[in-house]
């Protein structure tokens, strides 16, 4: 037996005492930075679609109604709080957030739905002012995500038809 | 101009065989040959010149020149080199010379393209399948461009069964996972057992394959897979989000601005920190120690919290972009930083003293899990399994990337091939870590964190990198592409190639000693998913479902 380790070891953990933190009974402040749950401020977005054109999860969805009404939604399913999304608004329209206890049965509690109406040119897109070229958009002019069935459409178009999108796997830019 | 030297040797040798060879710059090489001296000139590589095999990469070009291609990776540690031996091959029924019986550590690389890309090695002796689940239709190949990465293939079948190879005789086969306490993911061993000693076994894996590749190559863009190549592993997600950017920024020929390269530095060793100390706790864990375990995590707390502080998160730092880093290190972070490191060094040296004399931990690691010189240099192993056999391999030293090349450390060795040296090695690595930071908070200069990267990348260029993670060497292989994105991406985490000599290291000894000999190369546990609880009065338990324990971990309530 190596009684000395032995004892060395019980010193290392008497020295140490009690570390345990009350979590969950007692909430912990997080750091200033701490990247939680995105919050989209309706107020100050333009409906550019740079956040939904640059997010890894494909959280953000673009529906236009008409060439007025642009719906925005946050799926809040699968993101990766990576905050690229508020990196990209050239708005600061939004925010990552302190929130982390996210967890939740009914998934409209953190889901966010913004309606825009849209005074500039949805056509061009060109109201997205790129930070570099890697995040410049390749969907331009009207987008038409699945709202319904939360799904991302990797497709534009320019010009609004009723007709449903089949066939979105290919990228279309016309 | 060692790539010129060596591309020279491979021209004598070889002659018209070696069509076209790229150089971008003197720590890369990349041979076009032919395919019918695929096969030998890897052999000349390995055998003759002694390079280090990476991993084998298998590509669907045809939509750029309408082939297939196969790529070789090696490394020349002591000179700093990584080579690419590329070939292509014709457009139907794509097949190439299996390498594997010349260098066995590209047998699960060569299964792999043959099940994702479905290109036939061409001798392989251990054709099974190895990535694609048990139900996916033969002749179906998910990475090919004409496979949407949406698509859910036809014939799917989830009743059939995947057949096990014959125990050999006299042996009784004992299951290991598919989820077991001390696999961090499921995977499946079986154990061919004869009384308490194990004689080999078969590894059936794979089975958390997310697809992340083929999402890169058509769907995401190339600052949006960053984000994502980080959560291919949850331990060292940094090493892939840097090894990720710096693969695609050394084939576009962008140098991220200094001040970026030792915050990359600073984060990957706060990785390596808090994963070794990790490590540590769990392999004193599996020894049944668990003391120890919760001595080490509660010293490596500390550091998340700086992590979080920096990056904004405990874990997935979502630290790179091409061409830079998005945090910054301030100056109060910068002291802060000082004081943990401080408070980590002052803790964990007696920890070590302590251990390092500990013969009961001793009993259980010495000898065990053996992997000696002749074993790391077939199977390709890396990390701390490599250098707890005495080979002096670090991709830090060998191939600087960030800031490693203006900073002074010292590469830790042991000789005992056993999980003790392992055990060794990764506690004197903390201090060398430590140390690392430390010059980086120091020579750190002021700057800008992000190149602004005006135009589109060039399309078709090769980048190639090697980070050292906590377990070994990650290694990425990209090639660039059109629509803002990678034609190609390949990750070889190193686990990848550590895994496939445990059959090796656990062969032979008794089947008590199977967990921390697997624990030894790999960090992570797993936790159940679903849990019993026992009243304590009446003795009468309940089982959770999942139903049930997801909403308990939602509401915090029963
Ligand atoms: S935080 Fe990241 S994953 Fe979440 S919505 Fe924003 S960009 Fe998408
Ligand atoms: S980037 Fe900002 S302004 Fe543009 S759509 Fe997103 S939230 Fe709105």
């Amino acid at each position: 037996m190596s009684v000395l380790s032995k004892l060395k070891e019980t010193l290392v953990c008497l020295k140490a005492g009690r570390v345990t933190l009350p979590y969950p009974a007692q909430a912990q402040p997080v750091p200033e930075k701490f990247r939680g749950r995105p919050l989209f401020d309706a107020a100050k977005c333009t409906g550019c679609g740079g956040c939904a054109n640059n997010c890894p999860a494909r959280e953000i969805l673009l529906f236009d109604l008409c060439q007025e009404i642009r719906i925005l939604q946050y799926l809040g399913r699968r993101c990766a709080y990576c905050g690229r999304c508020a990196d990209v608004c050239p708005e600061k329209a939004i925010t990552m957030s302190h929130e982390f206890e996210t967890g939740t049965n009914s998934i409209g509690d953190i889901q966010q739905r913004v309606e825009l109406f849209m005074s500039t040119c949805q056509r061009c897109g060109r109201c997205f002012k790129e930070p570099s070229a890697l995040e410049q958009l390749k969907l331009k002019g009207y987008r038409v995500d699945d709202v319904a069935h939360e799904r991302w459409v990797f497709r534009s178009k320019s010009y609004l038809d009723t007709e449903p999108v089949v066939d979105d796997i290919k990228i279309e830019m016309d | 101009m060692v790539a010129r030297e060596k591309l020279n040797q491979l021209k004598e040798k070889f002659g018209g065989a070696v069509q076209r060879a790229d150089m971008p710059c003197n720590e890369r090489l990349f041979v076009f040959v032919e395919a019918s001296a695929l096969k030998a000139v890897c052999q000349y590589l390995f055998r003759d010149l002694d390079a280090r095999y990476v991993i084998s990469i298998g590509m669907d070009d045809r939509p750029f020149s309408g082939k297939f291609m196969v790529a070789h990776d090696f490394a020349f540690d002591q000179d700093h080199l990584l080579c690419s031996v590329l070939t292509h091959l014709p457009a139907d029924n794509p097949k190439v010379d299996s390498i594997s019986d010349v260098v066995p550590a590209a047998n699960w690389a060569e299964r792999e393209i043959r099940d994702l890309v479905g290109i036939e090695p061409v001798g392989h002796r251990y054709l099974k399948r190895l990535v694609l689940p048990d139900g996916w239709p033969d002749g179906v190949h998910p990475l090919r461009k004409d496979f949407a990465w949406n698509q859910v293939p036809e014939g799917y079948d989830d009743t059939r069964e995947f057949k096990f190879d014959e125990p050999p005789e006299g042996c009784t086969v004992v299951p290991f996972g598919p989820f077991h306490p001390t696999l961090d993911e499921p995977a499946h061993f079986r154990l061919y057992i004869e009384g308490e000693m194990v004689r080999g076994c078969e590894y059936r894996g794979f089975m958390v394959h997310r697809g992340i590749e083929k999402l890169a190559e058509s769907v995401l863009t190339y600052n949006e897979i960053p984000m994502m190549a980080e959560r291919i592993c949850g331990i060292c997600g940094c090493v892939h989000n840097v090894a990720y950017a710096q693969a695609v920024e050394s084939a576009a020929a962008i140098k991220p601005p200094p001040r970026a390269e030792y915050i990359r530095t600073i984060m990957l060793e706060i990785e390596r920190l808090h994963s070794h100390l990790l490590w540590v706790g769990l392999a004193c864990h599996i020894v049944g120690f668990d003391t120890l375990f919760m001595q080490s995590w509660r010293i490596r707390e500390p550091l998340m919290w700086i992590a979080e502080k920096i990056s904004g998160n405990r874990k997935t730092y979502a630290l790179c972009v091409i061409g830079g880093v998005r945090w910054d290190i301030t100056a109060e972070v910068k002291g802060e930083l000082r004081k943990v490191l401080d408070k980590l060094e002052s803790e964990w040296t007696p920890v070590v003293a302590a251990v390092s004399k500990d013969k009961n931990i001793q009993k259980r690691t010495r000898g065990i899990g053996v992997a000696d010189r002749a074993l790391v240099k077939n199977a390709g192993l890396v990390g701390p399994v490599a250098r707890s056999a005495g080979v002096n391999m670090d991709c830090r030293r060998d191939h600087p990337y960030a800031a490693y090349d203006r900073l002074d450390f010292d590469v830790i060795t042991e000789n005992g091939c056993d999980v003790w040296s392992r055990v060794l090695v990764r506690a004197k690595e903390v201090f060398e870590s430590i140390k690392i930071i430390r010059q980086c908070l120091e020579k750190m200069e002021d700057g800008p964190l992000q190149l602004t990267i005006k135009d589109e990348l060039p399309v078709g260029r090769i980048g190639l990198s090697s980070v050292e993670a906590p377990r070994g060497e990650s290694h990425h292989f990209v090639i660039t592409g059109e629509n803002n994105r990678p034609r190609r991406w390949r990750v070889r985490a190193p686990t990848y190639q550590n895994l496939q000599a445990i059959p090796a290291m656990i062969k032979d000894q008794q089947l008590a000693d199977m967990t921390i000999s697997l624990g030894s190369i790999d960090p992570c546990f797993s936790c159940t998913d679903r849990m019993e609880t026992i009243d304590l009065k009446s003795g009468a338990t309940k089982v959770w479902t999942q139903e049930e324990l997801l909403k308990l971990t939602r509401t915090k309530k029963t």
